[in-house]
């Protein structure tokens, strides 16, 4: 009786849904979408950044990076470099994390054992993190 | 065998629905021990698709089902602010999927009425090239797609946050604690007979018992001489270490079936199956095949995913309640609270079925047979009452940071686990020095998870606080981690060791299944740097 009736509500809301839209004009609603989420770093990737992504999130955690551009111990660029892209929805919240901070990434991204570009990972950090 | 101790209530099973009855009856006064098996959420409520949703599937079938379980996700996001997030999904529409845009964008119609429940946002449309300038790894196929709105949560913290409360308001919570038998008087159930994580055996006495064990209730109940059928189902994820859109992503599979590529704080899950399931509860294996049908389903619709590494994957079989002549998707995902007193079994309530997001209501539901037994009269508050680590407002990331001296991404991490008492975990240990890289974790947090979070083993310190969650699947962190954790419990060198075989063994059964080329690389590095542990 449940799925009966749940069914003749849905077929309903569908009559009514087809009459608005033959009578209602379609508007763009993305911008709303993008404004309405953007607060929760709901925001979408550049097309190029899309298309690179599965190589800019390669990172293995190996440390060697960290090694090679004299940054052990200090847990920011580029060691955290996967854990920043990780999370990059709320990049903007670790912004002072990379603030003023220009370790050699090209050293570091010279020995990534998996080729993570990482001075392209770096940018698109502080793009992220400056929202 | 030990004195047995006297409790209001016993429950066994330490998933959600049995930490959260835990919670409801402490806060009602009652006395309450919890017994757990493994680890708090180790079954079934961690291997879940980590969401608090409406289910606008249940619009097909059953309204009220919506709207109770809008309404109760609701409660949820107020009580633990600090754990989630919001999750938006894009429903991309192609060419010959069962549903065509306008009934897709009806059936969101009508969830929007139910949204608000849950402090949601309505849902939009998109043309195919607006979905694509939000997502442009969307396929070219796209024909238009139509959003809804869901709420994130780490199932892992939501259980233990209800045992952590249970516990400030009187109850016992023992984990890595099996029960055995049932103690008996006549047919009465007066108690339960367990073996503690030190191998002593033990009786508690309690005027009730609560079986909330999930998909293992027919056994408790056979205990009890009583007969609980379940129609088990196994689901299994992909877990990819990273977020791999912004935008959680749903997609038609082969069958018809509705999966979802949902996008976490640091993670991307990709599931779910649903299979009957007749196996052995305590191993569950997750086949090849089951891999590829999910990648199947996604390529269609974003089809650069099988270029992305998978870190593991993840199975648990659902409690759902018997019914014969059904697919097991069309399964509902109703629950329902048994008072054995009618079949002779006296003192003996089981809670089944249900799913993560009615969590807390099943608990309300189960605690006020639990009372109209006990003749004790309390009205239940965990609708609003908030738990642990949301009493008061989050101080920014950046401020517990610099305070802490930690990076502000590591604080971040550590209030979306801890909320308010952030601060107080980095009082518990030595410094703020990284252990786990990816997730990021610090000592002080691993230190404080083991004093005070009942971590027993590195796979309690996963479930905890994310250990070895991220890319390195714990090739970086783990015999670190053990010597912290050994520290604190007084292990010995030998089972330090035996602690980082034994987690390496568990990840690797999780993480075979969705080996390709890249995995490899990873694997590799992990058993350089892991030397034999697998062995």
């Amino acid at each position: 009786m449940a799925r009966a009736d749940s069914l003749a509500k849905l077929a309903f809301a569908y009559g009514v849904h087809l009459t608005r839209r033959r009578l209602t004009r379609p508007r763009s609603q993305l911008t709303k979408l993008l404004e309405t989420y953007g607060p929760d770093g709901i925001r979408p990737l550049l097309p190029e950044e899309r298309e690179r992504h599965p190589h800019l999130i390669g990172c293995i955690n190996c440390g060697l990076c960290a090694l090679a551009a004299g940054r052990v111990g200090k847990v920011r660029l580029p060691e955290l470099a996967s854990s920043y892209m990780r999370l990059y929805a709320r990049l903007g919240e670790a912004a002072s994390d990379v603030e003023g901070d220009s370790p050699d990434i090209e050293a570091a991204a010279s020995v990534c054992p998996v080729g993570v570009p990482l001075v392209e990972v770096a940018a698109i950090v502080r793009r992220l993190a400056a929202g | 065998l030990s004195a047995p101790s006297a409790h209001d209530v016993c429950i066994i099973g330490g998933g959600v629905t049995g930490a959260g009855i835990a919670r409801d009856l402490s806060l009602r006064g009652l006395s309450v021990l919890l017994l757990e098996k493994g680890d708090w959420g180790a079954g079934t409520t961690g291997s879940s698709s980590w969401m608090i949703h409406g289910g606008p599937r249940y619009l097909e079938f059953d309204w009220d089902t919506t709207r109770l379980s809008t309404q109760d996700a609701g409660y949820i996001v107020g009580i633990a602010r600090h754990m989630v997030y919001r999750v938006l999904f894009i429903i991309p529409v192609l060419p010959h999927d069962k549903n065509n845009i306008e009934r897709m964008e009806t059936a969101m119609e009508v969830y929007d009425r139910f949204q608000p429940l849950k402090k949601a946002h309505p849902h939009v449309r998109l043309t195919a090239d607006e979905a694509r300038q939000a997502e442009p790894g969307l396929s070219s196929e796209v024909i238009g797609a139509v959003t809804m709105e869901e709420w994130g949560i780490d199932p892992h913290r939501l259980v233990f946050a209800n045992v952590q409360d249970a516990i400030a308001h009187g109850a016992r919570a023992m984990n890595h604690t099996r029960v055995v038998g049932l103690l008996r008087d006549g047919g009465k159930v007066i108690g339960v007979r367990y073996h503690g994580p030190d191998g002593v055996t033990t009786e508690a006495r309690a005027r009730v018992v609560v079986n909330a064990a999930g998909p293992w209730v027919p056994e408790v109940s056979r205990m009890a001489g009583a007969d609980v059928h379940l129609r088990p189902a196994k689901g299994i994820h992909i877990v990819y270490p990273h977020r791999i859109s912004n935008f959680s992503i749903s997609a038609e599979s082969i069958d018809g079936r509705d999966l979802l590529m949902v996008s976490h704080a640091g993670f991307t899950l990709l599931g779910t199956t649903d299979d009957d399931f007749y196996g052995d509860l305590d191993s569950v294996d997750v086949l090849e095949d089951e891999v590829d049908y999910l990648l199947q389903a996604f390529e269609r619709v974003f089809p650069s995913i099988r270029a992305y590494r998978p870190a593991r994957t993840t199975t648990g079989v659902r409690p759902t309640l018997f019914k014969w002549r059904r697919y097991e998707d069309e399964l509902s995902r109703k629950y329902e609270v048994i008072d054995h007193a009618a079949t002779g079994a006296d003192g003996f309530v089981t809670i089944a079925g249900g799913k993560l997001s009615m969590y807390r209501l099943m608990a309300e539901q189960t605690s006020d047979v639990v009372c109209r037994k006990l003749g004790h009269q309390a009205p239940c508050i965990t609708a609003t009452t908030p738990l642990p680590g949301n009493e008061s407002e989050l101080e920014p990331a950046v401020e517990l940071g610099r305070r802490c001296g930690i990076p502000a991404l590591a604080a971040m991490r550590l209030q979306t686990r801890h909320g308010s008492n952030a601060g107080v975990v980095l009082q518990d240990g030595r410094s703020g020095r990284m252990i786990c890289r990816c997730e990021p974790i610090t000592e002080s947090e691993l230190v404080h998870a083991t004093r005070n979070e009942q971590v027993r083993s590195l796979a309690d310190a996963f479930r905890r606080v994310g250990l070895a969650a991220g890319p390195c699947a714990g090739a970086a962190c783990v015999i670190r981690a053990a010597g912290v954790i050994g520290n604190e419990l007084e292990w010995s060198a030998a089972q330090r060791v035996d602690a980082a075989r034994e987690f390496v063994r568990g990840a690797w059964l999780g993480r075979a299944p969705i080996l390709t080329h890249s995995g490899w690389a990873q694997e590799e590095m992990a058993s350089g740097a892991l030397r034999g542990l697998r062995n």
